[in-house]
């Protein structure tokens, strides 16, 4: 090591020994990225051992946020399964459409094609008038007594599972299907389907608006921390700017704790989604046994909690980068 | 290496910090700044650093503009100066060998890079042995040396000090005005702001005077 002074970039060159032009620029580049990646390393390092270094109120702020975190994901993931109960709530929202007693049978399959190409119908199950005198006679317990009639009374039945659940969509389909040739009469039990759509959207209007909420809250709850921990830190930011540390430089350590944050309250808010579905789930399926359905709660999938993962992160980036940004500013006004 | 020209600064309060102030140091000089309380000695300092921007004037750095400088480059053109200052700055919960590393550290330098030039440092301020002490262990002289370590840690073309002496008793003082002395002779560029007059003039080398931001002096002192 030479006494000599010299020029940082100099310097960087002649750490080496010397090549001829392209393989020289080369190395320098390459010493520049790795010098990147070690001051990475190094605070990613730094920002690990300092949370680390104050084990209870790192915990207490991945819980925080985890628990903030896991209550919309947690509802959001029960709708999800209510959801999935859809299927039966558009089967309560059949529409029965009675034929006329005398279509003969050719122009009740046309007919049934037809409605299954309707845009709204999501299915369509054509019940002939034999079909359904045999229905009948197997549920009435009248089967002996039916024979003896002159003629099938009961006219054919098209039965139509809409797309969707809703008291527009399902009262245009009604009356459209009212009004199809061939068609006597076209049934539909909306009350209950309504209520169970209505609450179904009222459940979800109120998981976002809860996401959102605790969403502003976690980033105030970062937003602090960083806050504090910068203000502990401010000598240091200070020296770091007078021997030539960049805004990045600073800033790095501060958003690599906002993202250990983020990542530790996912975690969290994973753990504990997979436990509390998982104790609702016992509870929930037992009552749907009584009910004679094999309805369960759905669990967090991995997919869902990778993005579960991939936002809490973000969040903790987002918060400890707001804070940073708000206070380096202050900072500069005062180093001078 | 420095060259002021006709530079003027005004702070918002209205203090004077420098009025119509010109000179050029050479590369591999060594200079003194001195003057009253309030002449402006800071304030020169303060501008090289780009600490505070210049509204009159223009300075020139290794050729570099820093009076157009953006906040982009001011990191960059820090690296290439030292800065000591008389109450050291060294930061309280690192030891003495993290706190001269931290240039180097902001650089991103290999761990082993790093340990040959902090020892390096450390060994010519004649601090090896307490590398791994905490500031507050060490005595008031010895932490001044460990700023002083810092300041050079990195090479910089350029050392600049404010008030380096200020809280040392004139024995170490001198000491520490010897070590400036040992980094001019190796060839950096050596810049102090003292008002200690007494220990300047029994040093041969250029002394700028200043009295309320104007230079009234520029010559040899002793
Ligand atoms: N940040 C500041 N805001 C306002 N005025 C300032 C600021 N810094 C310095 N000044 C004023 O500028 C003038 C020059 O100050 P400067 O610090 O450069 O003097 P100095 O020669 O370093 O003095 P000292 O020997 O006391 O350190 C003084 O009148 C001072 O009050
Ligand atoms: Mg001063």
């Amino acid at each position: 090591m030479s006494d000599k002074p010299q020029k940082i970039g100099q310097e960087a060159a002649a750490a080496r020994p010397a090549k001829r032009g392209a393989k020289r620029d080369q190395h320098g580049w390459r010493e520049t990225l790795r010098a990147y990646g070690r001051s990475h390393k190094a605070s990613l390092h730094d920002s690990v051992g300092r949370l680390w270094a104050q084990p209870i109120s790192t915990l207490l702020t991945w819980l925080v946020m985890g628990i903030a975190l896991s209550l919309p994901m947690g509802m959001g993931l029960l709708l999800d399964s209510l959801e999935k109960l859809g299927g039966s709530w558009q089967r309560a929202a059949q529409i029965s459409v009675f034929l006329e007693l005398r279509l003969p049978e050719a122009e009740s399959q046309a007919l049934s094609l037809r409605i299954a190409d309707m845009a709204h119908v999501a299915d369509v199950e054509l019940i002939s008038r034999e079909q359904a005198l045999a229905e009948f006679q197997q549920q009435s317990g009248l089967g002996e007594a039916l024979k003896e009639l002159p003629e099938n009374p009961l006219p054919a039945l098209i039965v139509v599972t809409p797309k969707e659940v809703e008291r527009a969509g399902l009262e245009a389909l009604l009356s459209e299907l009212q009004g199809l040739p061939g068609v006597a009469q076209a049934q539909l039990d909306l009350a209950w389907v309504e209520r169970l759509a209505a609450m179904l959207s009222l459940g979800q209007r109120f998981v976002f608006g809860i996401a959102l909420l605790l969403i502003a809250g976690l980033l105030l709850v970062v937003g602090n921390t960083i806050r504090l921990a910068i203000e502990g830190r401010r000598q240091e930011i200070e020296v770091i700017k007078l021997v030539g540390g960049t805004d990045g430089y600073v800033r790095r350590p501060f958003l690599y704790i906002g993202v250990l944050y983020g990542f530790g309250a996912g975690l969290i808010a994973w753990v504990l989604l997979a436990f509390g579905l998982s104790w609702l789930n016992d509870a929930v399926v037992r009552l749907a046994g009584l009910y004679q359905s094999d309805f369960a709660l759905i669990g967090v999938p991995v997919e869902e909690g990778l993005l579960l993962m991939l936002g809490s992160v973000m969040l903790g980036y987002c918060g400890a980068w707001l804070a940073v940004g708000r206070h380096l500013r202050e900072l500069e006004a005062q180093v001078q | 290496m420095i060259r002021f020209e006709q530079v003027g600064k005004r702070y918002p309060n209205g203090h004077t910090g420098l009025v119509d102030v010109s000179f050029r140091v050479h590369r591999g000089e060594m200079v003194f700044v001195t003057g009253h309380s309030g002449a402006g000695k800071s304030t020169l300092l303060k501008l090289i650093l780009a600490l505070e921007k210049a509204d009159a004037g223009k300075i020139l750095l290794a050729g570099q503009d820093i009076s157009e400088i953006t906040h982009a480059q001011i990191p960059f053109l820090r690296r290439q100066i030292g800065v000591v200052f008389q109450n050291h700055r060294l930061l309280p919960d690192r030891s003495v060998f993290e706190n001269v590393a931290l240039p180097l550290q902001i650089l991103g330098l290999s761990r082993e890079q790093m340990t040959k030039r902090v020892h390096a440092a450390l060994d010519k301020v004649g601090l090896l042995r307490k590398e791994k002490c905490l500031p507050q262990d060490i005595s008031t002289g010895e932490q001044q040396r460990v700023g002083i370590a810092r300041a050079v840690v990195h090479k910089p073309a350029l050392l600049l000090a404010d008030e380096p002496t200020g809280n040392l008793d004139p024995r170490l003082a001198a000491e520490i005005m010897g070590l400036f002395e040992d980094f001019h002779r190796a060839g950096t560029t050596v810049l102090v702001a003292s008002h200690d007059l007494a220990l300047i003039a029994r040093m041969r080398h250029r002394l700028l005077t200043l009295q309320r931001g104007r230079i009234i002096g520029d010559g040899e002192s002793g």
